[in-house]
């Protein structure tokens, strides 16, 4: 049997606004191995960030099921929420403003070790934090530096070292690399696959860019509007696309070479609001393939080609299964 | 012929820490209805180039030390700022970064199309405001929404009416600085296939600024790769992107993840770009490169052409003029 580490059922989330219930995450079933990476991708908007945040705890679930090496963490208590945290950590999108700016990075690093107090003495502490820069590639001489001296991909390794303070098993990555130049963005990529092979991380990324996932990820997650839309091994993906989204998704991205171009399948449209949807296929209306059954019924997920599962009504006429 | 030429250009900012040598001493050409992609990462020197071809860079802190930028045969570096309002949104117009922000709150869209009409074309309020309403059409937003305020648009609508307000004059050169970095991909696909659509129907020459080179490859002629305030590497897309030569385009290339081959690991360049205030001596890359020798440090490498209308600036090059 695979050793799953963690298993999320039907997970929902929504947020009561004065429109109505946002379905910012509906209906979400996955499992991740212990070592693996799941890559989560889709457009702003469509629940990816609300997901990871479910799951780590910083948002409580509407409905569903979360489970961490076997046991249920949907609703933990505090004291259990508080272990949870050596186990799941975060890294956050923005290191401009993830990081308190009046605080030096080793006292930065250093925060997570002081409030489990894990160390009894000072000194042991800041040997843990120097070696925790040597791990994520921060020199030392930046110990006393201040977040605004440095640049973004600096940053992003002390969120990096932050989470990686309590020695977790899971780390959800939400985009930690688009704020970052190509050649900084490259070396954080680097980085967070020599710290999965090191130390047999598990990961859940977060990103917009299907460059980056297909890179790092062993299996890919594709949301619309809340959705999972399609999910296989990652490059399975990019060899059978099946959902009519992703196959925009994919062909709208521009490559940087000088090719004979296929001409793009152009997405019309941009996406509905998530706020009381109808119980329809929510990609319908920017659907190219879109029938009656499309607006009358919301497609289940299928496991269409083995491992490789679709929620939409026509994925075998649309690919010809 | 070329629209616009920028020969020996040169902008620094003074500020209280010392000196920003944001630009040293760049030349770029860009004729009748081409696209030139200026690529570079975060503080090349991208967004400054765009700001001193219109006058823009903030004086103080900043100021244009050398050099000369012609705008069809004028040097706008030397017209009076009464003559440089004229050209600026008329002959030579931008698109900023950030639609969110670029956008006035308070007025509706289609007043802000208008105003660039009126301001340049000799024509009534009346007249500009259905000129105004036909551009919205143009970038494929329904004319009546003209009376809209900006927060009632999505972030790809505030895109299309900055580019209607930067069209709006048929413009003979446009300036993109990052036009869909703010976008998601579909968004930025349909984007950008519209803004090639507009230009070629408008006759626009085009410098597209971004970070991406995948955008450059679906929409430009040409590309120009900016390091340190230097443009390291120009040429054709072929030239560039088949035949790259730059030591740092190649490592560019390298940190990109590829969406059709598999790579174990990416090639990323080491070490980080260098500070505008303490810039290296010699060639400004050579603390990075992986093929830098001793001379690298001590002399500042010229550019050769290498091939006709491929230039690099790099030691290795230099003397195997095609």
């Amino acid at each position: 049997m695979a050793d799953n580490l963690l298993e999320v059922k039907n997970l929902k989330k929504y947020f009561n606004t004065p429109r109505g219930p946002l379905h910012a995450v509906d209906d979400i079933t996955f499992t991740i191995e212990r070592g693996h990476t799941l890559g989560v991708v889709g457009e702003s908007g469509c629940g990816k960030s609300t997901l990871g945040r479910t799951i780590i705890g910083l948002l409580e679930s509407t409905q569903g099921e979360i489970r961490f090496e076997g046991l249920d963490i949907t609703h933990p208590d505090m004291k259990r929420k508080k272990e949870l945290c050596k186990e799941m950590q975060m890294v956050f999108q923005d290191p401009f403003s993830s990081l308190n700016p009046r605080r030096c990075v080793a006292e930065l690093i250093a925060e997570p070790l002081k409030i489990f107090k894990v160390y009894k003495f000072a000194k042991e502490r800041d040997e843990r934090v120097f070696e925790l820069m040597d791990v994520v590639g921060l020199d030392r001489r930046f110990a006393t530096s201040y977040p605004h001296e440095l640049d973004g991909g600096r940053r992003q390794r002390i969120g990096i070292a932050r989470a990686l303070a309590m020695d977790p098993k899971f780390i959800v990555c939400d985009e930690p690399v688009s704020a970052l130049d190509v050649s900084i963005q490259a070396q954080v990529l680097n980085l967070l696959q020599d710290l999965q092979d090191e130390r047999g991380l598990t990961y859940i990324i977060i990103t917009h860019d299907l460059s980056v996932v297909r890179h790092i990820s062993d299996e890919i997650m594709v949301m619309y509007l809340g959705c999972m839309v399609e999910k296989c091994d990652a490059k399975e993906l990019f060899v059978h696309t099946l959902h009519p989204y992703t196959k925009g998704l994919l062909s709208a991205i521009p490559i940087p070479t000088v090719k004979e171009k296929k001409p793009p399948v152009l997405l019309e449209g941009e996406l509905t609001s998530p706020i009381n949807p109808k119980p329809v296929c929510r990609f319908a209306n920017r659907c190219k393939y879109c029938t009656e059954q499309c607006l009358q019924s919301a497609p289940a997920l299928e496991e269409v080609l083995p491992g490789h599962f679709v929620a939409c009504h026509h994925v075998r006429e649309i690919n010809g299964l | 012929m070329s629209i616009l030429e920028i020969k020996g250009l040169e902008v620094k900012y003074i500020t209280h820490d010392g000196t920003v040598n944001a630009i040293n001493g760049i030349d770029l050409e860009v004729d009748r209805g081409e696209a030139l992609g200026l690529v570079g990462e975060t503080g090349a020197g991208k967004t400054t180039t765009a700001l001193s071809i219109l006058g823009l860079v903030p004086n103080p802190p900043g100021k244009i030390t050398a050099g000369e930028i012609f705008y069809d045969g004028r040097d706008l570096l030397k017209e009076s700022e009464a003559e440089m309002r004229k050209i600026r949104g008329n002959d030579i117009s931008m698109i900023f970064q950030d639609p969110m922000s670029a956008l006035n709150p308070v007025l509706t869209v289609g007043d802000q199309i208008a105003e660039v009409i009126e301001l340049h074309q000799k024509c009534s309020k009346k007249e500009a405001m259905e000129r105004a309403m036909a551009m919205l059409e143009k970038v494929g937003i329904p004319a009546e929404r003209a009376t809209e305020y900006p927060h009632q648009f999505s972030g790809g609508m505030k895109q299309r009416v900055v580019i209607a307000i930067a069209l709006a004059c048929t413009p003979k050169v446009l300036l993109a600085d990052e036009p869909t970095s703010a976008l998601d991909v579909t968004i930025q696909a349909q984007v950008l296939d519209m803004m090639g659509k507009l230009q070629h129907e408008v006759g626009t020459a085009m410098i597209l600024i971004t970070h991406d080179l995948g955008v450059v490859a679906d929409t430009c002629d040409k590309v120009a790769i900016m390091y340190a305030g230097e443009i390291v590497e120009s040429g054709s897309l072929v030239d560039v992107y088949n035949h790259t030569a730059h030591p740092y385009t190649v490592g560019l290339f390298g940190s990109l993840p590829s969406l059709d081959k598999d790579v174990d690991r990416l090639q990323p360049i080491d070490g980080l770009m260098p500070s505008p205030m303490n810039l290296p001596e010699g060639c400004k890359f050579h603390p990075r490169c992986p093929d830098a020798t001793p001379e690298c440090a001590k002399r500042c490498p010229k550019v050769t052409e290498i091939t006709p209308g491929h230039k690099v600036r790099c030691l290795k090059y230099e003397g195997t003029e095609g």
